[in-house]
């Protein structure tokens, strides 16, 4: 029996702006409900036949709390004996429950799985309502962990990321977001939400910027630095959601996949440079799959910041024709639990789009880590 | 989310309103409506890009200019146009009309209202030169019966006059209402006026600004000496010329020139006709319109100094300073130039206002309080009068020949037009106890009234002498307590800075001092009597953080309270910090667990919140939402008193309560707004060791642990300690000694 494990399907929600986005006011189980049920109408598959909702979300407290895998699945339709969990691994929550729904499915623990996540920056603050991390630590390290706007800063000051070539970085995720809104690029991924202020079809968060704008921004983490909003990812909502199969089920449900899972790696830096996590993972992810960077033809790598995206583009040598090429966080958002989802997605829909034969999914961690997934067109 | 209504606004006859015209005035007595928590519509004519953008133009105004008391409020007030919306006036109880003074218009929106609005709801005009009689002619009895004028003065939020102007076949229930209403929901004082041109406050202000103007040309009199004299009367600093400087001098042929119309040819404002004068002809020709046009009898010159205008040769010369003139009736004695012009502008504007009194006021306390809310004058013309001697006035009248009016003459032999003695002064109440610094005042059936009497209502320990003394007497001779303002300015202003300083400078007399003030907010809190603060003015630092400590807050619309410590260098340290911390440990107030109310704690007190009204308290949670609002500042003992004997029939205190923390592990979560704030560079390392030590406190220290809750006083300790470490700091010392010198 093939151990094969595929993304079937892949969708999401608009992301909008936290506290000012046109989703503020949607719960984040609401967000992550639509989607899925929005993956269930692509698919046609029969929603007591998926075998667990694996849910990735980076703050699970409040409205996230109370297992918010569970609680999605409850409200998007699912019936009582489809279970739920939340997978918590802060930005790569939700490619590492696409990882735990193919591991899963590859030990033969069930063959047809949802995965994904979401976040709601608007309702659950980024950190959480309640920050108490050992109070042993020293007040660096907790900086390091929950300040990560400064280990932008230090990542663009140790690799030499100079402020233009992170608002050039930034200026080209906003043109390609914008050109790829405009040719309906996004539109094909995105399930539309229902709100009491309408219905929400559109991400909110690309914006018509110029390098001349940019450069009037204030530094935003560090007195005399060089990292601003314009280089920063957003604070976003937005749910994501992917349907983990195997070849069987493929089959049983008529389903053409968009690609392959190849390979995947986790890693862990000093936290102080969570920014780099990317580097090491992908050269995990890699080796694991028997492939080298020249081998990737679609790179999606979360743009949590310019100047560590372009730090880790310079050390793993990525083409920057191959990488983010309808945009990435800088201009679309970040809303943490949900992005993997969207990088693993959006990388299986490209290598259909636009052919090749493997993709590149990763991201950065806050508190030191990065996480890669190796997908092969199927 | 909105508040509650203010005290008594719902009770007013009044549930929902509506104003016609949305310019300045009509924004303004829409958004004090809202500001009571009642919901009004304000409708004007339809703009062209968009239907309603006249009235939602208005609402933007009020928002810009600080007429709502806090931004929720606008939310109250629906934007409309008068030829969409105007049916929505069906709804309303009291219908506000400020359209533009044209009275054809003003009568063809009667007649339209007269179709659509409910019976027996109340129309006023805010007119200011109309008379009654002409704008219901021909308009039937029922809106006879129902309309009165209501006007209003500039901005309707601050000014606290009300003129209500009633007719013979008024409805007394309507009139009624727009008393109640206009008290107890706009927070106006309402003076009730006759029907003539000008009404009160401006029939006498206006003569008063024409005759002092006219009279200082005529005795040679330089504008800045004028206006020296002139705040001799206890009227604001701008004196007459500043204040038709503010007024516009373009307004003057539109004001005094229509009013010197309407009044008879023998009315004494007509001896001064400003319009008609070569002076404001010759400004107005030369466009010196006053200050929205950079010039006028004062201007800024290109350097930033001031200058002044010559009168008679109309040029600009460098202001010329004038000291301060001192007592008004010492200066007309002494005489000269000055004194005699001091002698002419008292003895007509009180021979003036005493002829006309009958004509235009049912009494002489309300022209005394219209003319004083609507100028800003210390004390309406008749108190002045009796300030300088009505006998010495009417004598030195007659000794030159000049007529003497009966009001006068009476008031003369009377000893005065408020006779000492008669009916003026209320018995004083009980005193129980009594220093140089604080009363308490005995107002019967076992409820106390305590008062500061310090300057700004400071606390010293002479105040804790008797604060003490009242809380001793809680379930014995007290069965309530009502802390009352000293005077309408504040409340208190909390720990006399000056004192403070001295005391850090011996630690054992500051943790005295501190303890001291802990101990008796806590006791007051817990003592077996319900306590009431009665809030006007300021409530600043210790004076905010005792109200902190009552059941229950009664506080004037226009109150500002404050938690200005870290401003100095220190934290709330009479149990202020504590009680912060346990009224956001409310769920109701949105943060959850022990870590986030210590970091909501530090994030609302570390930048010193001052407020402007009650409605931001309230936002700030300075306030709760069972503390009530009393839109009339002298309203709001009577309301507290109230309260305070309503508790007593059933009353349990507080106990002290226990307290989840965080520990150390909640210091970083504390911390993190501050420390990103301090990395960027957006605030300095004084204040992030301003918000360590707030941190500090309201983590429960370093033996602070989730899994065991400390009781207040604990808090309270760690609150005084931490006030003791940072008073002890050179730079917080600093901070305090720059704020005393300003």
């Amino acid at each position: 029996m093939s151990t094969d494990v595929y993304i079937a399907a892949y969708t999401r929600t608009p992301f909008t702006f936290a506290r000012k986005g046109a989703l503020a006011g949607v719960r984040p189980d609401h967000l992550g409900a639509t989607a899925i049920r929005g993956l269930l109408d692509r698919t046609g598959v029969p929603g007591h036949e998926i075998e667990d909702v694996v849910w990735g979300c980076a703050f699970p407290e409040g409205e996230q709390g109370l297992n918010i895998g569970r609680v999605t699945g409850l409200l998007a339709g699912l019936p009582d004996t489809v279970p739920g969990a939340t997978v918590n691994r802060w930005c790569g929550s939700s490619i590492q429950a696409i990882q735990m729904a193919a591991g899963m499915l590859a030990m033969g623990a069930g063959d047809t799985f949802i995965a994904g996540g979401a976040e709601s920056m608007t309702r659950v603050p980024m950190m959480g309502f309640n920050i108490a991390p050992p109070p042993e630590w020293s007040s660096e390290l907790v900086s390091d962990f929950i300040n990560v706007g400064l280990t932008a800063e230090r990542v663009a000051r140790d690799y030499g990321v100079d402020r233009e070539t992170q608002e050039e970085f930034a200026l080209a995720s906003q043109k390609k977001a914008l050109a790829a809104q405009a040719d309906g690029r996004l539109a094909a991924e995105i399930t539309p939400v229902d709100t009491a202020a309408g219905t929400v079809d559109q991400d909110g968060c690309p914006r018509d910027t110029s390098l001349e704008k940019l450069a009037t921004l204030q530094p935003a983490f560090l007195e005399g630095g060089s990292v601003t909003a314009g280089t920063s990812s957003p604070m976003t909502d937005g749910a994501t959601a992917l349907l983990i199969c195997s070849e069987a089920a493929l089959k049983r449900y008529n389903l053409t996949p968009l690609a392959r899972i190849a390979g995947f790696g986790v890693s862990g830096c000093a936290p102080g440079i969570m920014g780099m996590g990317p580097v090491e993972s992908s050269r995990k992810a890699l080796a694991r799959a028997g492939l080298k960077m020249s081998d990737i033809d679609i790179v999606e790598m979360n743009e949590a910041f310019a100047s560590q995206a372009e730090a880790c583009r310079r050390e793993l040598d990525i083409d920057p024709a191959t990488l983010n090429v309808d945009g990435g966080a800088i201009a679309l958002g970040h809303p943490l639990g949900g992005t993997g989802g969207r990088l693993v997605g959006k990388t299986a829909s490209l290598l259909q789009r636009e052919g090749g034969k493997y993709g590149l999914a990763t991201q950065c961690i806050g508190g030191g880590m990065g996480i890669a997934m190796i997908l092969e067109a199927a | 989310m909105m508040g509650k209504a203010a005290f008594g606004a719902l009770d007013a006859g009044v549930q929902r309103a509506a104003v016609i015209g949305a310019g300045s005035m009509g924004g303004g007595i829409a958004a004090q409506f809202a500001n009571a928590g009642i919901p009004v519509d304000l409708i004007d004519i339809p703009g062209e890009a968009s239907r309603n953008g006249p009235a939602e133009a208005g609402i933007a105004r009020q928002l810009k200019t600080g007429g709502f008391m806090s931004p929720e409020a606008a939310a109250l007030v629906r934007a409309g146009n008068t030829e969409d919306h105007l049916g929505r006036v069906a709804e309303a109880d009291w219908i506000v009309e400020a359209i533009i003074e044209d009275i054809g218009a003003k009568r063809d929106l009667y007649a339209r209202l007269e179709a659509l609005r409910k019976d027996g709801s109340t129309v006023s005009s805010n007119t200011s030169t109309i008379l009654r009689a002409a704008l219901v002619e021909g308009l039937g009895a029922r809106f006879d019966r129902d309309f009165v004028i209501s006007h209003f003065f500039n901005p309707p939020r601050h000014m606290q006059l009300l003129e209500i102007v009633s007719g013979p076949a008024s409805d007394p229930e309507s009139v009624a209402r727009a008393h109640s209403a206009g008290r107890q929901v706009l927070g106006k004082t309402v003076v009730d006026c006759r029907d003539t041109p000008g009404f009160i406050a401006n029939r006498i202000g206006c003569y008063w600004i024409a005759m002092a103007v006219l009279e200082a040309e005529r005795q040679g009199l330089t504008v800045e000496e004028a206006d020296a004299v002139i705040s001799a009367f206890g009227v604001p600093a701008t004196g007459v010329f500043g204040l038709l400087d503010l007024i516009g001098i373009d307004l003057i042929p539109l004001v005094w020139g229509r009013l010197a119309e309407t009044l008879p040819d023998a009315d004494g404002l007509q001896a001064y006709d400003l319009a008609a004068s070569a002076l404001s002809q010759q400004m107005n020709a030369a466009g010196r319109l006053g200050r929205k046009s950079g010039a006028g009898f004062y201007r800024k010159a290109g350097d930033g100094s001031r200058e002044a205008l010559d009168l008679a040769s109309q040029t600009y010369r460098p202001l010329d300073r004038q000291g301060k003139p001192g007592d008004l009736r010492a200066l007309i004695e002494a005489g000269g130039r000055l004194g005699d012009y001091a002698w002419t502008v008292l003895a007509r504007l009180v021979t003036y206002t005493a002829s006309v009194a009958d004509e235009i006021a049912h009494d002489l306390p309300s022209i005394d309080t219209a003319v004083a809310l609507g100028y800003g004058w210390r004390e309406g013309p008749f108190r002045q009068a009796d300030r300088v001697g009505a006998e010495f006035i009417a004598t030195r009248l007659a000794e030159a020949g000049e007529p003497v009016p009966e009001l006068l003459a009476k008031a003369a032999r009377d000893g005065g037009f408020y006779p000492k003695g008669q009916g003026g002064s209320a018995s004083a109440a009980p005193v129980l106890a009594e220093n140089a610094a604080a009363v308490l005042e005995d107002a019967g059936d076992g409820l106390g009234v305590f008062r500061i009497k310090t300057k700004m209502g400071v606390f010293s320990p002479e105040v804790f002498d008797v604060l003490e003394h009242a809380i001793g007497l809680a379930g014995g001779k007290l069965s309530a307590l009502v802390l009352a303002p000293g005077n309408p300015r504040a409340f208190s202003a909390g720990a006399d800075l000056a004192s403070f300083l001295e005391l850090a400078e011996d630690p054992a007399a500051l943790d005295h001092f501190l303890s001291r003030g802990q101990a008796a907010f806590a006791a007051l809190r817990t003592a077996p009597m319900p306590v009431v603060a009665a809030v006007r003015g300021l409530a600043l630092g210790g004076g905010c953080e005792v109200t902190l400590h009552a059941d229950r807050v009664v506080a004037h619309a226009e109150a500002r309270f404050g938690l200005p410590e870290t401003r100095l260098g220190i934290l709330p340290g009479w149990g202020g910090t504590t009680r912060m911390y346990h009224r956001l440990s409310d769920p109701a107030t949105g943060a959850v667990g022990p870590a986030a109310v210590a970091a909501r704690t530090v994030d609302l007190l570390l930048p010193g919140p001052m407020t402007g009204s009650a409605a931001e308290a309230r936002a700030a949670h300075l306030l709760r939402a069972e503390d009530e609002i009393v839109m009339h500042g002298d309203d709001v003992e009577g309301v507290a008193t109230g309260l305070a004997r309503a508790m007593a029939t059933d009353y349990t205190p507080p106990v002290e309560e226990l307290l989840a923390v965080a520990g150390p592990a909640g210091m970083a979560g504390a911390l993190s707004a501050t420390r990103a704030h301090h990395a960027a560079g957006r605030v300095d390392g004084r204040v992030l060791t301003i918000a360590e030590d707030l941190a500090q406190v309201v983590t429960g220290g370093a033996a602070g642990d989730p899994s065991r809750p400390i009781l207040e006083g604990e808090m309270r300790d760690l609150e005084r300690a931490a006030v003791l470490r940072m008073a002890a700091r050179d730079e917080t010392r600093a901070a305090m000694r720059a704020t005393l010198k300003q």
